[in-house]
């Protein structure tokens, strides 16, 4: 029985698969990350064709007697020939070494990335594997599986398998969300736009290229319906979210007029005023080499959320920030750490502020921003308090050094490390 | 202490360090676009090329010689699993440079000046 009481049966999503997985409507937090106000569900599929079975993914560990009582109503362990994991993530890999002791004549196919991952997540070194990338095809008689190597979505191993026949796509987590409605169908199911939305700007959107890879290989298949690892199954307009993901994981600013036109965003926040005549002094030495776009934003001003929209698109990142209590300031770690759920790797990146006594934020700020693998092209610029036409001219040329990195053309430069060391 | 002269060509930065000093300690702080990972010398992610003094640069230990080695083997081989399209395009670049200096930046030091560059 499951938690509302009903039982626990298999559900036919074609006339050759099963859906076997599990519902747990409880869970409210999932990866730490992800808010779940409904639960979310564990989908794993089950094909039968006339020379074997084939299992599709299986549930975490501790729904796993709903996915072996679901498994057992359509299929018996001997039967299975084939188990695929499209994805190793602990709630997709938990029945796993239990499925494999009950079928150990099973053969498991995983991605060539997931082979590191498979040991350190069963520690289980004995589980033997067949690792298989785009185009590798599995039989099961009339029915063929065939694989999408489709990396990044959202682990290095995950895969997507095409049921040919039936125009099924598994697609592992790609496609999915959080949401448990155990009518299962999109058709049946409530309003999920919000669960679908939400789940891809925390889990695929900083892979964005990447899906757009993988939707080369999706875009051209016959898709009758995409069955997800998690929540409903896509069977009404599968189309649809194929598109909504292209869409979604297209760059927004770089269309039409001036698509190669650089942008630059200057965040600031500030206390009495001197941060932000730094901003505005950078502002004034970058449009001094113009060519790009530049746009100077106080912190205080705005939410995180449409800020890292900006940054998303933009080229180069300064932030600016006064030094208190010996660090920055709240909001500018608000929005440093949200730079996770976008890709800022190779971003151009600085840091600047006001400060009292020790400044050492600046610093600190410049030190996150290496950390994400943003490119630092000028050591960071601190000024004592109010800054003097001397020190607004300093500013003006940090603008210039930053503006010209960006835009291709270094300006050159001597400097001893001693000078980069310094912290 | 002896100093040498590394320029970034991709920078514009030409940096004044001690002798001995691995690239490494230098290119990320300069914002030099040499990508790294591991820093151990295993990965192989912060190749470079050496455009002027390879002469003054340490001589590739037996990791680094493997490690290139591994990685220029994977270009001409092919690589089976690239459908990480950032590595086959890295790959590529890396076949394109395969006839010029390539090191690593974690295990290459400065001995006297050079001029290196991303790959």
């Amino acid at each position: 029985m499951t938690q509302h009481g009903e039982a626990v049966e298999p559900v036919a999503v074609t006339g050759r698969v099963h859906w076997i997985g599990a519902f747990d409507p409880k869970m409210r937090t999932f990866d730490v990350i992800l808010k779940t106000p409904n639960g979310t569900t564990y989908n794993a599929y089950l094909v039968r064709g006339s020379d074997g079975v084939a299992v599709i993914d299986t549930v975490k560990a501790e729904t796993a007697d709903q996915f072996f009582a679901r498994l057992e109503a359509v299929a018996s362990y001997d039967e299975i020939k084939v188990i695929v994991l499209n994805h190793l993530e602990p709630d997709h890999s938990g029945a796993l070494p239990e499925l494999m002791r009950r079928a150990p004549q099973a053969t498991l196919y995983i991605s060539e990335a997931a082979q590191l991952m498979l040991k350190a997540l069963l520690n289980n070194s004995d589980i033997a594997y067949t690792p298989v990338t785009t185009n590798d095809r599995v039989s099961l008689g009339d029915r063929t599986l065939r694989f999408l190597n489709t990396p990044y979505l959202h682990w290095p191993d995950t895969q997507c398998t095409y049921l040919e026949e039936e125009g099924v796509l598994f697609s592992g987590d790609v496609f999915g969300c959080h949401y448990c409605d155990e009518q299962l169908f999109n058709d049946c199911v409530g309003d999920f736009r919000f669960s679908f939305e939400y789940y891809y700007s925390h889990i695929m959107r900083p892979f964005k290229h990447y899906v757009l890879s993988a939707l080369e290989l999706i875009e051209p298949l016959q898709i009758k319906l995409i069955a997800p690892t998690h929540g409903p199954i896509l069977r009404d307009h599968p189309r649809h979210y194929v598109e909504r993901y292209r869409e979604m994981s297209t760059p927004r600013l770089h269309l039409g007029i001036d698509h190669d036109v650089k942008t630059m965003i200057i965040f600031y926040i500030s206390s009495y005023g001197n941060t932000m005549h730094m901003a505005e002094a950078i502002r004034d030495g970058a449009a001094e080499v113009g060519g790009f776009r530049i746009s100077l934003y106080d912190l205080e001003g705005g939410e995180v959320e449409p800020f890292v929209d900006l940054v998303e698109e933009a080229d180069a990142i300064l932030v600016g920030s006064p030094t208190i209590n010996g660090d920055a300031v709240k909001p500018v770690w608000d929005l440093l750490s949200s730079f996770a759920k976008i890709n800022v790797k190779g971003k151009v990146a600085g840091a600047f502020g006001s400060y009292g006594w020790s400044g050492e934020a600046v610093r600190m700020v410049e030190d996150r921003l290496r950390g994400l693998k943003m490119r630092v092209p000028a050591g960071g610029l601190r000024i004592k308090l109010i800054p003097s036409e001397d020190e607004l001219e300093t500013c003006r040329d940090y603008g210039r050094d930053i503006g010209s990195f960006l835009m291709g053309k270094p300006r050159a430069r001597e400097i001893d490390m001693s000078q980069l060391s310094a912290s | 202490m002896a100093k040498a002269k590394v320029k970034f060509a991709d920078v514009n930065v030409t940096v004044t360090v001690p002798v001995g000093t691995r690239i490494i300690e230098i290119s990320e702080k300069v914002g030099s676009y040499i990508a790294y990972n591991c820093r151990e010398g295993d990965c192989g992610s912060c190749l470079f090329t050496v455009l002027d003094g390879a002469g003054n640069l340490s001589k590739p230990s037996a990791l680094e010689k493997a490690t290139l080695f591994a990685h220029f083997q994977e270009v001409l081989d092919g690589w089976r699993g690239a459908g990480d399209i950032e590595s086959l395009q890295a790959m590529m670049r890396r076949e394109n440079f395969a006839g010029k200096e390539c090191r690593l930046a974690c295990q290459t030091q400065v001995f006297g000046d050079a001029t290196v560059a991303p790959l």
